[in-house]
């Protein structure tokens, strides 16, 4: 270990170019690239198919790459000096923000239409979100984590403050903007510190290495700040904690959940939490783990999995409560989003709490695979919901989905399917997504927590319901009729729907896919 | 081929037939009236090929599994496919797939709003159930248990009465909560299997193995949490005393068809589990639990009795009577005795037969009158002879009147009582007698509402013009009433290919290390 920090304090600075590691980026970039040139040449009436099947091809070509690195164990596992990682964590968030994004480009086109909005900047907007989500997972260091979060940020103020004569847009855009300008900075601040707390007494400067960072966290005799690691990782969990919008960090969403345009919500609410997730899990599990015979690092890490512990059951107890009595569809949603945050922490805190290597990843697969079910079936439910709100999110009261049930019934069946996954009643994708990161939880004794969880469940019951209810079971007093469908929405809920289904029914595939993740950080614990 | 695959082509036919009725009715024109004959024939073919697991053989002289099929499911968590049955999920499955042609022949011109999601949501529910007592898996089990909440949810919601969203949302929160801990405690026996046997599983049989053989030994604290885990999700839905109050709601609201499949088949589910799971995974618990379970199973066939009594609804008496009557198979089951744990599976299969019977029945003069108060009735002999006559069948046959099935059940379950070695002497004679009032009751509820509703002048001018029942309906009522001859004429068919498969359960229940029975009370 030894040889290893004096190397590093040596500065050995060798370019270490790999443009095979990070080729899923640079394509999505490209596609972002292009989007917006190709705009520029298109008419006006083509221009959202046009922007927006290009999109679909630099994600698919995108993904298609994500694959092949699949099991190429060849390829190098880091690069840029350790700035860029390849593990199966990075590949399978990276496949969720592709899959998100992908759904996203369907369902908004519509949208794109109804408001005469610019499809080329949306839709260029969108990969360069996308691109900053998968840097976050792909960073291996905090530096790039946070350079990918500001992408994504940066992307994600703009697409919510999209429709511009829209002052519900607006305000999501400002209060967006500005919480979350105010949660990068305690990000920021937080890598400042840990960066001072993990420099050297012999003079040593720190690190924001995340594999570096944990060497440094390990030495404890070495370092001559130690206690401002304890303030860094305490500022870090607060700035990721408000992206992932966990309690008491979520206050922001439902207002911006509720006034940003739907199929950015819809895409906020699947895409930049994994993200965020993927980066907070990187950074806390391999940054700070359990390291024995350390005083310093197993009370760091017991620290922050208290912390997360204690996050778990606020942001799942107060989604749920909260949702409980909203009566704005798109709230309700937002709050539920919240609750699901919550379960997939309990997925993390099982991570952060596993000694075993295999135990970890799998617990990691665990949380991705949530993370997947839950960007499926809450696209799928946002597709439906944008439908039925119409131009300028009108209808998006659960009153405007009185007895709607019948009258159109493959997008109420759809939707009540959706609702039926994010409760988790079995067959669905969101019951096996419970499962797993339960599972999980369990195999590293946390029945308190996972008690819990379950006890949510049991609330969320209600207000899923009461949705289902409202379409189904009353009868509409006013006249109403179904939205047309249109091609690429119907395509974007077939997916879905599939989707739901075969992650609910054969979903070992996937987790097989996801685990047997082997961080490059922990194989040289 | 079939031998394998016949449990999984039960499963799946009835979803087959959902498919191919929404399929075709989104297609044709006419595609809602053919619904019900596509539901129709698919029942009916689900049906004919359960009949075919009786060809299996030698139940009554082993309990092994037949039919059996096990495939890998999802390979990361070590949950596979697996089904069976053996003389315990034998005849239940059997009962399901002969109520669901009934009920959806009994439907026939009742349901007139939106057939097509009616008869769907029907074959969707079938396949469901028929899952829950085939699966071999628990966490299978756990998906087929739970996913028939969704159907029912709708059959209330959609086509029930007028109190019916409330009705619905009841059902589902109670059933859909009181389950969930189950989950917790399915995924928690997976990792002590993975703890002591060196890997994890959700298979019953190899769970049983592993405790048979003390690979897997459950301490007296994991059994307490696991017990109670499992039987109050069971106890919800059987239902219990005191978990029993969303039933009343639910049957009343139910179509005709709905409370004839919840009655019939759905509170077998929390029975069926208690006597595969928690007295087979947990024998100690069950022991200690015991005396708990008897007290709950008499107050609920007394409560459940005296308030059927006092009911101006029909439906609503009938429902409360399952109360009682589901009590008496609780009361079996934790008898721990032969004809006690028999007495209460045969009990199973009458309530499904009589109490279907009666919900058929009472759905027929609503069809007629809209209306199920006692009150409104009367004299209804005099215009509807063959209605009286097969109404006084199936009521004598819920009392327990010696020659029809539900005797048997409850004498069986009685007489095992007596000499139950879950409570003391004494208790156990104490808790046979309290349950033999709960025959007394039903006699008293039953025959007094036959009294005011069939007997006497016909004092409501509308009931002197109803009409008796015509083919369809006495077609639907007569293999019910054959079946209650049968099977209170000669039981043995049942109880002998059911015996060998109770033994085991029991077998686990009553050697106790020590081979002592329940010292630890």
């Amino acid at each position: 270990m030894n040889l290893c920090l004096a190397m590093q304090t040596a500065q050995a600075v060798s370019p270490d170019i790999n443009f095979a590691l990070i080729m899923p980026e640079l394509l999505v970039s490209v596609a972002g690239v292009l989007v917006m040139l190709v705009d520029a040449f298109t008419r006006r009436s083509n221009q959202r198919w046009v922007t927006g099947l290009l999109s679909l091809v630099g994600l698919g070509a995108a993904a298609a790459v994500c694959v092949l690195m699949w099991d190429d164990q060849t390829t190098a596992r880091e690069a840029f000096n350790g700035m860029i990682v390849l593990d199966r964590m990075r590949l399978s968030f990276t496949l969720v923000f592709l899959i998100v994004s992908a759904l996203t480009v369907l369902i908004s086109m519509i949208w794109v239409e109804w408001e005469h909005l610019p499809a080329g900047e949306f839709h260029s907007l969108l990969l360069f979100a996308t691109v900053g989500m998968m840097f976050m997972a792909s960073g291996g260091d905090l530096v790039i984590i946070f350079l990918g979060l500001e992408l994504l940020s940066i992307a994600t103020y703009v697409m919510a403050g999209f429709r511009r004569t829209d002052l519900r847009s607006n305000e999501s855009s400002m209060k967006y903007f500005i919480l979350g300008a105010f949660s990068s900075a305690f990000l920021l601040y937080g890598i400042a510190l840990v960066y001072g707390g993990t420099s050297l007494l012999n003079g040593g400067a720190g690190t924001t290495n995340i594999k570096e960072l944990a060497l440094r966290v390990g030495a404890e005799n070495a370092l001559a700040y130690p206690a401002l690691l304890y303030a860094g990782a305490a500022l870090m969990l607060v700035g990721f904690g408000f992206k992932i919008a966990t309690a008491p960090f979520h206050v922001w969403t439902p207002d911006v959940y509720e006034g940003a345009p739907t199929p950015v919500t819809a895409f906020m609410a699947a895409g930049p939490k994994a993200s965020g997730f993927a980066a907070f899990m990187r950074v806390f599990l391999f940054g700070f783990p359990f390291i024995a015979a350390t005083t310093n690092a197993a009370q760091l890490h017991s620290a922050w999995i208290n912390a997360l512990w204690l996050l778990a059951i606020l942001t799942m107890s107060v989604g749920n409560l909260a949702a409980l009595v909203q009566n704005n569809v798109k709230r309700m949603l937002a709050y539920s989003s919240i609750a699901h945050a919550g379960y997939a922490l309990v997925g993390f805190v099982a991570a952060g709490q596993a000694r075993d290597e295999t135990l970890q990843s799998d617990a990691i697969a665990a949380v991705a695979f949530y993370l997947l079910a839950y960007a499926v079936m809450n696209l799928g439910a946002f597709a439906v919901v944008t439908l039925i709100a119409r131009s300028g999110d009108r209808r998006t009261e659960i009153e405007d989905y009185n007895g709607i049930g019948f009258t159109a019934p493959a997008l109420s069946f759809a939707l009540t399917l959706f609702l039926l996954s994010l409760l988790g009643i079995p067959l669905t994708a969101g019951f096996m997504g419970k499962v797993m990161v339960f599972r999980a939880a369990l195999d590293q004794g946390f029945v308190g927590l996972v008690v819990i969880g379950v006890l949510n469940t049991a609330i969320s019951v209600y207000y899923y319901l009461r949705l289902i209810v409202v379409m189904f079971f009353r009868e509409r007093s006013t006249a109403w009729s179904a939205p047309a469908v249109p091609v690429s929405v119907a395509l974007a809920i077939i997916i879905t729907v599939l989707g739901v289904f075969y992650l609910g029914i054969f979903p070992g595939q996937v987790l097989d896919a996801f685990r047997s993740a082997q961080p490059v950080v922990s194989q040289l614990k | 081929m079939l031998q394998r695959s016949l449990l999984t082509i039960l499963v799946l036919l009835p979803v087959a037939g959902a498919i191919a009725a929404v399929a075709y009715g989104m297609a044709a024109r006419r595609g809602e009236t053919a619904a019900k004959w596509i539901a129709l024939g698919f029942s009916t073919a689900t049906f004919a090929l359960s009949l075919l697991l009786l060809t299996g053989g030698g139940y009554a002289d082993s309990a092994a599994f037949r039919f059996e099929q096990n495939l890998p499911w999802i390979g990361a968590i070590g949950a596979r496919y697996h089904v069976g049955v053996d003389g315990i999920s034998l005849w239940l499955v059997i009962l399901t797939t002969l109520l669901v042609p009934i009920s959806i022949v009994s439907s026939w011109h009742a349901v007139e709003k939106r057939p097509l999601a009616f008869y769907a949501f029907i074959l969707l529910l079938e396949s469901a159930m028929i899952g829950v007592f085939v699966s071999l898996d628990l966490l299978v089990f756990y998906l087929f248990f739970e996913a028939s909440l969704v159907p029912m949810f709708f059959l209330i919601g959609v086509w029930g009465g007028e109190r019916r969203i409330y009705a619905a949302a009841k059902f589902f929160i109670f059933t859909a909560v009181g389950s969930l801990l189950m989950l917790v405690g399915i995924i928690a026996l997976y990792y002590i299997h993975l703890r002591q046997a060196g890997f994890g599983t959700f298979d019953y049989t190899t769970l049983l193995a592993s405790l048979r053989s003390s690979q897997m030994v459950l301490g007296p604290d994991a059994q307490f949490w696991l017990f109670l885990a499992f039987a109050i999700a069971f106890a919800i839905k059987v239902p219990l005393f005191p978990f029993h109050t969303w039933l009343p709601d639910a049957h009343t609201e139910a179509p005709t068809a709905g409370s004839v499949i919840l009655a019939g088949v759905l509170l077998k589910m929390g029975t069926y589990g208690l006597m595969r799971f928690n007295l087979a995974l947990f024998p100690d618990a069950s022991r200690y639990f015991a005396w708990v379970m008897i007290t709950l199973a008499v107050i609920g066939i007394i409560y459940g009795a005296l308030v059927a009594m006092v009911q101006p609804d029909v439906k609503r008496l009938v429902a409360y009577s399952s109360v009682s009557h589901m009590g008496f198979v609780v009361l079996g089951l934790f008898s721990f005795t032969e004809q006690g744990m028999q007495g209460s599976l045969y009990q199973m299969l009458n309530h499904g037969v009589s109490t279907g019977a009666l919900f058929l029945l009472v759905g027929m003069i609503y069809e007629r009158r809209h209306t199920r108060l006692i009150s409104e009735f009367g004299g209804l002999a005099k215009p509807m002879p063959w209605f009286a006559t097969l109404f006084v069948f199936a009521s004598l046959s819920s009392v327990g009147l010696p020659i029809l099935n539900g005797f048997i059940g409850e004498f069986l379950i009685m007489l095992g009582m007596w000499t139950s070695p879950a409570l003391s002497q004494t208790w156990a004679r104490v808790a046979t007698m309290l349950a033999a009032t709960g025959v007394i009751w039903a006699a008293v509820y039953m025959l007094w509402m036959l009294q005011r509703v069939l007997f006497g002048r016909v004092k409501n001018e509308k009931n002197k013009r109803l009409t008796d029942l015509n083919w369809r309906e006495m077609g639907l009522l007569l293999p019910l009433l054959a079946l209650m001859i049968y099977m209170g004429v000669y039981p043995r068919p049942f109880l002998n290919r059911s015996r060998a498969a109770v033994e085991l359960v029991r077998s686990r229940v009553v050697a106790t290390e020590g081979g002592g029975v329940i010292a630890e009370r």
